[in-house]
C-alpha cells in the first residue's frame, strides 16, 4: 500500500516536472525563436525568406530542414556549419553544399563566423523551424491607395465629326425628297390646269437660276463664308505640331506599352525623378530609363497594387528575366518601345541640364505635377511662343553660381543707376535666334 | 409658292455649307493618344535609330540599345577594375581606396548628401535605417547603416557600382566621381565608428589609393 503511494506520487512527480519542464523548454524555445527573428531580419532577410519557397537572391527556406542532406553529421549541425561559414564547407568538398553552391549560380553566401555565436544561429534555427511569423502592415502589395482611377475611360462619346457627317447626309436626303415632292405636286397641279409641265431641271441647275436672280445676296454670303473659312483655317495653322489643345489645356497622352503610373512611383513612393531620368542633370536628355533601371527595384517587387503581375511582367519580358530563378536571359530581351510624350522637333535645340542645374527650374514648371499623373501627360504648349514668354519673364538664377558672382558684381557697378537690374534670360541673349536654331 | 420653297432650299444649302465648315476646322480637335497633324514629320520622328526599340537588321530584329563594344569605354564612364564576382568583391573590399581627397570630407558628404536624396533615400531611408518606402515593399529590405560596421570604403562602393542582393547596380545612373561621393555620405549615416576606421586604414596604406583610379 505504501509502496504504492509512493510509486503514484513518484509518477505524479515526475509527470510534473516533465510537464514543468516541457512548459519551460517551450518558452525558452519561444524566446530563442523571437530572438532568431531579429536576427534573421538582420542578417539573413535582405536574402532570403524565411518560411516561404520564394526566391530571393538565396533560395527560400520553407522546409530546408527537410531538403537538407547533411551527411554523417546531423542536419542541426549541417546547417550550423554552413550558416556560420559556406565557403569552408564548399571547399572542403562537402557535397550538399556544393550541390546549394552550382544550383544558385556560385553566389556564395555571406560568411558569418566571427559575427554570430553558435548561440545565435541556434536561435536562428529555431525561428526557421518554428510558425511563420506574423507579418506587419508592410507586406508590399497592400499598401498604398488601390483607387487609382483607370486611366482610359472615355465614356460613350461620340466623336463630333460623325455627328456632323450624320447630319449633312440627313439633311441631304431631305432635301432630296422635299425637292421631288414638290416637283411631282407642282407638276400634277400644271397638269391640272392644262398648263405645261415644268422642265426637269437638276439641283445644280436650279441653284444657278436662283443663284443668278439673287447676287447681291450670293456674292455677301460668299464673302463670309470665305472669311470664316481663312480663318478657321489660319487657326488650324496653329495646332499644326502643337500636341496640346489650347481650350481644354490638355495636352498629348498616349497609352504606353506598359501602365507606368508616375503617381504611384513618384507620387506615394516618393522616388526623385531623378532616379530614373538620370541623365536629366548631365545632358540635354532627361532620358526615358532603360528596363535595367526597373529592375533595380522590381527584381524584388513582383506584384503592384493596381495590375498586379500582369503589368510588371512587361519588364520581365523586355529584360529576359525570370523572377523564379533571378536570372536573365539574354537572348530572351524585347526591348520596350516607349512613346515619347514631349517631342521637340529637330530644329530646335533643347537642353534639360542647362535648365535644371543651371537655370535651377523645377521638373513641375514645364511637366506640370507629374507625381499626380497616372498617365504621362503633356502639360505645356511646348510651342516657340511658350518659350519665349519664359525667357522674357524669368530671371536668372544667380545666386550660388560663381560664374555670375563675380559678372554681376561688376556689372552693377559699373552701370549702377543707369539700367533696370532685373536679368531676364532675355537679357542674356535668351532670345536669339541661334540660341536654339542652328 | 415656288419663292417658299426656294427659300427653304436657300436655308438648306447654306446649313450644308457651314457644316461642312464646321467640319473642318474640328478635325485638328486633339485625340489624347494622336500626336495630331506635324508638318515636315521627319523633323520630330527623324529616319535615324531610335534607341529605345528595335531595328530589323538582315531580317533579324534587334534591340537598339546595345552595351558598348568590347575594349571600347562608353563616353562619359570610366572603366572599374574590379568584376561583378565575389573575388572582385573581396578585392574592392580589401584594395579599394576613395581617390576624392582634393577638398575637405564636409564637401563631399554635402553633396552626396544631395545624390543620397535622388537616388537610395526611397530604398534605404533618409538616416540610413532602411525604412525608406521603397525598401519596405522589397522582400528583402536593406539593412540599416548602422548595424553593417564592417564595410570598408572599397566594400560600399563596389555595392553600388554593381549593386548587392535585392539592391540594383548603380553604375549606369552614377559615375564614379558622384560613387564616391555617395560613400562618403554612407559612411557618415553609419556614424562615426566607421568613418573613422577608414580614414585610420587610409592613413596607413595610402599608396593602394592609385588602384581605385582606374
Ligand atoms: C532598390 C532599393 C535600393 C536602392 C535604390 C539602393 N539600395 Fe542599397 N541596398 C538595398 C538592399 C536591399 C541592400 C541589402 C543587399 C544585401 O546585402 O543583400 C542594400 C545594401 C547596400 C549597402 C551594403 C552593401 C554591402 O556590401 O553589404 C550599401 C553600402 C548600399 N546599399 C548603399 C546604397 C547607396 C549609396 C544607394 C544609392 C545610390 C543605394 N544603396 C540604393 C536596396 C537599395
Amino acid at each position: 500500500m505504501k509502496n504504492h503511494i509512493s510509486r503514484t506520487t513518484a509518477k505524479a512527480l515526475i509527470a510534473t516536472i516533465f510537464t514543468l519542464f516541457a512548459f519551460t523548454s517551450n518558452i525558452f524555445a519561444q524566446e530563442n525563436a523571437k530572438n532568431g527573428e531579429k536576427l534573421f531580419k538582420l542578417n539573413c532577410a535582405t536574402c532570403h525568406k524565411s518560411h516561404t519557397d520564394q526566391k530571393l537572391t538565396g533560395p527560400g527556406l520553407k522546409g530546408v530542414f527537410d531538403r537538407v542532406q547533411s551527411g554523417s553529421m546531423s542536419k542541426d549541425e549541417w546547417m550550423k556549419k554552413w550558416i556560420l561559414n559556406n565557403e569552408k564547407m564548399i571547399k572542403a568538398g562537402d557535397a550538399y553544399a556544393n550541390k546549394i553552391f552550382n544550383d544558385n549560380g556560385k553566389a556564395t553566401m555571406s560568411v558569418f563566423e566571427g559575427q554570430l555565436t553558435d548561440a545565435d544561429v541556434a536561435d536562428i534555427m529555431a525561428f526557421i523551424k518554428g510558425p511563420a511569423p506574423i507579418e506587419g502592415p508592410v507586406t508590399g502589395t497592400t499598401t498604398g491607395p488601390t483607387a487609382t482611377g483607370d486611366p482610359v475611360d472615355g465614356g460613350t462619346k461620340v466623336e463630333p465629326l460623325y455627328l456632323i457627317l450624320g447630319t449633312i447626309v440627313i439633311l441631304a436626303i431631305l432635301l432630296g425628297a422635299f425637292r421631288s415632292v414638290r416637283n411631282s405636286m407642282q407638276n400634277a397641279a400644271n397638269r391640272a390646269e392644262g398648263k405645261a409641265e415644268n422642265p426637269d431641271l437638276t439641283f445644280w441647275q436650279e441653284t444657278k437660276e436662283w443663284m443668278s436672280g439673287h447676287r447681291r445676296l450670293v456674292g455677301v454670303f460668299a464673302i463670309v463664308i470665305g472669311f470664316i473659312g481663312m480663318k478657321s483655317c489660319w487657326d488650324a495653322c496653329y495646332d499644326i505640331g502643337v500636341y496640346y489643345d489650347w481650350e481644354t489645356q490638355k495636352g498629348y497622352k498616349p497609352e504606353q506599352p506598359i501602365k507606368f503610373s508616375h503617381k504611384l512611383h513618384a507620387g506615394d513612393n516618393e522616388i526623385a525623378c531623378q532616379y530614373c531620368h538620370s541623365s536629366v542633370e548631365k545632358s540635354r536628355h532627361a532620358g526615358i530609363p532603360s528596363v535595367n533601371i526597373c529592375m533595380n527595384c522590381h527584381k524584388g517587387i513582383q506584384s503592384g497594387p493596381q495590375y498586379a503581375e500582369k503589368e510588371i511582367n512587361k519588364i520581365y519580358n523586355a529584360a529576359g528575366f525570370d523572377p523564379k530563378t533571378q536570372t536573365y536571359d539574354k537572348k530572351k530581351e524585347n526591348p520596350l518601345t516607349w512613346i515619347k510624350v514631349h517631342n521637340l522637333p529637330d530644329h530646335v535645340y533643347f537642353n534639360h541640364s542647362q535648365h535644371v542645374v543651371v537655370g535651377k527650374i523645377e521638373c513641375t514648371t514645364c511637366h506640370g505635377d507629374v507625381k499626380s499623373m497616372t498617365v504621362a501627360e503633356q502639360k505645356a504648349p511646348l510651342t516657340m511662343k511658350w518659350c519665349i514668354e519664359c525667357h522674357r519673364k524669368t530671371e536668372v538664377a544667380m545666386e550660388g553660381n560663381a560664374y555670375y558672382d563675380r559678372l554681376h558684381k561688376a556689372l552693377k557697378e559699373k552701370y549702377a543707376g543707369q539700367y533696370d537690374v532685373k536679368f531676364t534670360v532675355e537679357k542674356i541673349g535668351g532670345l536669339e535666334c541661334a540660341k536654339c536654331h542652328y | 409658292m415656288n419663292k417658299h420653297y426656294k427659300t427653304i432650299k436657300f436655308v438648306f444649302a447654306s446649313a450644308l455649307v457651314g457644316l461642312v465648315m464646321a467640319g473642318f476646322t474640328s478635325c485638328g480637335k486633339k485625340d489624347e493618344n494622336s500626336p495630331g497633324v506635324e508638318f515636315m514629320p521627319d523633323m520630330y520622328r527623324s529616319n535615324s535609330l531610335e534607341y529605345y526599340g528595335t531595328h530589323v537588321v538582315d531580317g533579324v530584329t534587334e534591340q537598339t540599345a546595345k552595351e558598348p563594344v568590347k575594349g571600347t569605354v562608353a563616353r562619359g564612364f570610366l572603366p572599374y577594375a574590379y568584376p561583378n564576382t565575389k573575388d572582385g568583391y573581396d578585392a574592392a573590399t580589401a584594395n579599394l581606396k576613395n581617390p576624392l581627397t582634393a577638398q575637405s570630407r564636409e564637401v563631399y558628404e554635402k553633396e552626396g548628401e544631395v545624390l543620397y536624396g535622388k537616388f537610395c533615400v526611397h530604398c534605404h531611408g533618409a538616416s540610413g535605417a532602411g525604412d525608406g518606402k521603397v525598401g519596405a515593399k522589397l522582400p528583402g529590405p536593406p539593412p540599416a547603416y548602422g548595424s553593417i560596421q564592417n564595410l570598408t570604403e572599397g566594400k560600399i562602393f563596389h555595392s553600388i557600382t554593381y549593386g548587392k542582393g535585392m539592391m540594383g547596380q548603380h553604375a549606369s545612373q552614377l559615375t564614379q566621381e558622384e560613387r564616391w561621393k555617395l560613400v562618403y555620405y554612407v559612411q557618415k549615416l553609419q556614424g562615426p565608428k566607421a568613418a573613422a576606421a577608414d580614414t585610420a586604414k587610409a592613413a596607413v596604406t595610402p599608396t593602394v589609393a592609385a588602384a581605385a583610379n582606374h
